[in-house]
């Protein structure tokens, strides 16, 4: 396979989602209001009541990157619907009927993916500094939580993209993301610590690849060590390897 | 605008060439079921059939959206099975139903559709203004295409299928939804395309009027097979040639005309039918066959032979032969009845 030409198609495809952005970007503005309120009403009140055991952290600063991952993973889990929906108005067919590989389109699908996740994280930042969340707002700390952003994003919809060939409708995938959704959320360390879940959740939480994501980001915002980036950004690398290699064998099916 | 017409060394290849292709669906449907036949370089093929009939399908292995079950294709001498990005490369495709981004304006469309077939940079932008200039978009190149109406969005689509410069274009019921004025001119494009820059076209339809104006030849397809294949002319002498229905002012008792004229199929005394090869060339001897037997002609109609009847008469085969003969016969009772 031609690299040159792969990566271009990527691109490609990515840039014809954020060429749809500039023309409305209605619903990157409404995607933004979930984690907000999140923040506002979840956050100040747990953060009022002091009842959760965050160290050396107010709970606000412990949740905001729980909540930036939360919402870069509803994104991403749901991406699959938006590429039924571009099927049943045939733009997969139109784009899976072009020379260019098909592991380029599911790859440039899920950059596309991610790019909407930066929207989120900035959306975020934005908020955390509104309402005076004190977060390390070094560069290297926020290029770091948008690298692991941009690879998150692009984990979760390929493999949302590879569910989305099985289950081929918008009804099945908003039950499948919904029935996701739910237990990467709340069995991950995204809004309490895994140490005050019982015994058999905190093994759960363990395995959660969100558990990852929010411990990587929270180092960076929080703490400012880095030991367990690596272990979290390879982990991440290998399964958007796996999941969109996957994808591209099976979004064909969608089109059957 | 200049297309290229492909390698010349490679102008003896068939542009398609199927043979006993065949696609089975999971659930043991044959949706296309051991069908050859072959399209030449420059052609305008059609493929005919009802809803189901696997059109649709055939062009979806063409263009590789589907695995074929078994046989072999080749486009330009390349397997699709073996080769299918390169087999993409040469083709250009216009699906059933509307499939441009309406999200996006069409000058966008047609350049991430030239981006994604790798169309050279320093070509991209006049190839992209150049189909738009053709297919008489230009002025509203910078809209979103949720604004266009049905027809502009079709133009558009085989805009979107001419930036890669195809050497084969395959179309998916191209005019459905259209209405009369579109439709033309949508016709008048697919015929300039083929005539000017000798693309060949496969386009599949269910309207016989579409495959009249536009094919050489055309392939019937009923239940996954090909019932028949030739020249929309051959098909149509298949089906027995025109009618021809002559009024007469005084009751007549003629048996029969040289056969050189044609057969009497029906004849009440004063009205008289005659199924003949050609109409037009029978005309002139019916009038003078009744005029040397002093019979007074009131009127002549001809009811040409189109290829609604080939259609019936093939894709409906297998409901059984007294469909078509109904309808036929409607066709005489509708004629008879119009006067």
């Amino acid at each position: 396979m031609n690299v040159t030409r792969f990566i271009k198609s990527s691109i490609t495809v990515a840039e014809m989602e954020a060429r749809k952005i500039r023309h409305d970007s209605a619903e990157l503005w409404t995607r933004a209001i979930q984690p907000a309120l999140w923040l506002l009403i979840f956050g100040e009140t747990f953060n009022a009541i002091r009842a959760m055991p965050t160290g050396n952290f107010s709970y606000m600063q412990f949740i905001t990157p729980g909540i930036l991952a939360q919402s870069v993973l509803f994104i991403s889990i749901f991406y699959g619907i938006t590429v039924v929906w571009e099927r049943d108005v045939g733009i997969i067919t139109k784009l899976l009927s072009t020379p260019s590989p098909r592991s380029s389109i599911v790859l440039g699908k899920s950059l596309a993916a991610s790019l909407r996740g930066v929207f989120q994280a900035l959306m975020i930042f934005a908020l955390a500094l509104l309402l005076g969340v004190k977060i390390r707002f070094d560069l290297p700390d926020i290029l770091g939580v948008f690298a692991v952003v941009v690879l998150f994003a692009m984990c979760f919809s390929s493999l949302s993209m590879l569910l989305a060939s099985y289950m081929k409708t918008r009804d099945r995938m908003m039950g499948i993301g919904q029935a996701l959704t739910m237990p990467l959320f709340f069995a991950s360390n995204a809004i309490y610590p895994i140490s005050i879940m019982p015994i058999w959740l905190q093994y759960v939480s363990i395995a959660n690849p969100l558990s990852y994501v929010v411990d990587a980001i929270r180092s960076m915002l929080l703490e400012g060590t880095y030991q367990n980036l690596p272990v979290d950004i390879l982990a991440l690398l290998v399964f958007t390897t796996i999941f969109v290699t996957l994808a591209s064998r099976t979004i064909k099916k969608l089109l059957e | 605008m200049s297309f290229d017409l492909g390698n010349s060394k490679m102008s003896d290849t068939a542009a398609i060439e199927a043979e006993n292709l065949t696609k089975i669906y999971r659930d043991s449907i044959r949706a296309v079921d051991g069908i050859s036949f072959s399209v030449k370089q420059g052609e305008i093929f059609g493929l005919l059939g009802p809803n189901g009939a696997g059109k649709t399908t055939t062009i979806k292995m063409m263009i590789t959206l589907t695995r074929l079950t078994s046989g072999k294709l080749h486009i330009l001498g390349v397997d699709v099975s073996e080769h299918p990005q390169e087999v993409r490369e040469m083709l250009g495709y216009v699906p059933q139903s509307i499939s441009v981004d309406v999200d996006l304006t069409a000058y966008e469309n047609l350049l991430i559709f030239a981006k994604l077939s790798y169309v050279n940079k320093k070509e991209r932008n006049e190839r992209i203004r150049n189909a738009l200039e053709y297919m008489d978009l230009s002025e509203r190149a910078n809209d979103l295409v949720k604004r266009y109406s049905g027809g502009m969005m079709r133009r558009l689509e085989i805009a979107q299928a001419l930036v890669n410069r195809p050497k084969i274009l395959l179309l998916d019921e191209p005019s459905i939804g259209l209405d009369p004025s579109s439709r033309k001119q949508v016709w008048k494009s697919i015929k300039q395309l083929n005539q000017e820059f000798g693309t060949t076209i496969l386009i599949t339809t269910h309207d016989m009027s579409e495959a009249d104006e536009l094919c050489d030849r055309i392939a019937i397809m009923s239940e996954g097979k090909i019932a028949i294949l030739g020249t929309p002319m051959d098909l149509k002498r298949d089906v027995g040639g025109d009618i021809i229905t002559a009024n007469l002012g005084s009751p007549c008792s003629v048996v029969s005309f040289p056969k050189e004229v044609g057969q009497i199929i029906n004849n009440n005394e004063k009205s008289i039918q005659i199924l003949t090869t050609n109409g037009e060339e029978a005309i002139p001897l019916i009038a003078d066959f009744f005029r040397s037997h002093g019979i007074k002609v009131e009127s002549i109609s001809i009811n040409k032979a189109n290829l609604d009847d080939v259609f019936m008469k093939y894709a409906k085969r297998r409901l059984g032969n007294n469909v078509y003969k109904n309808i036929r016969s409607t066709r005489r009772d509708f004629t008879r009845h119009s006067r």
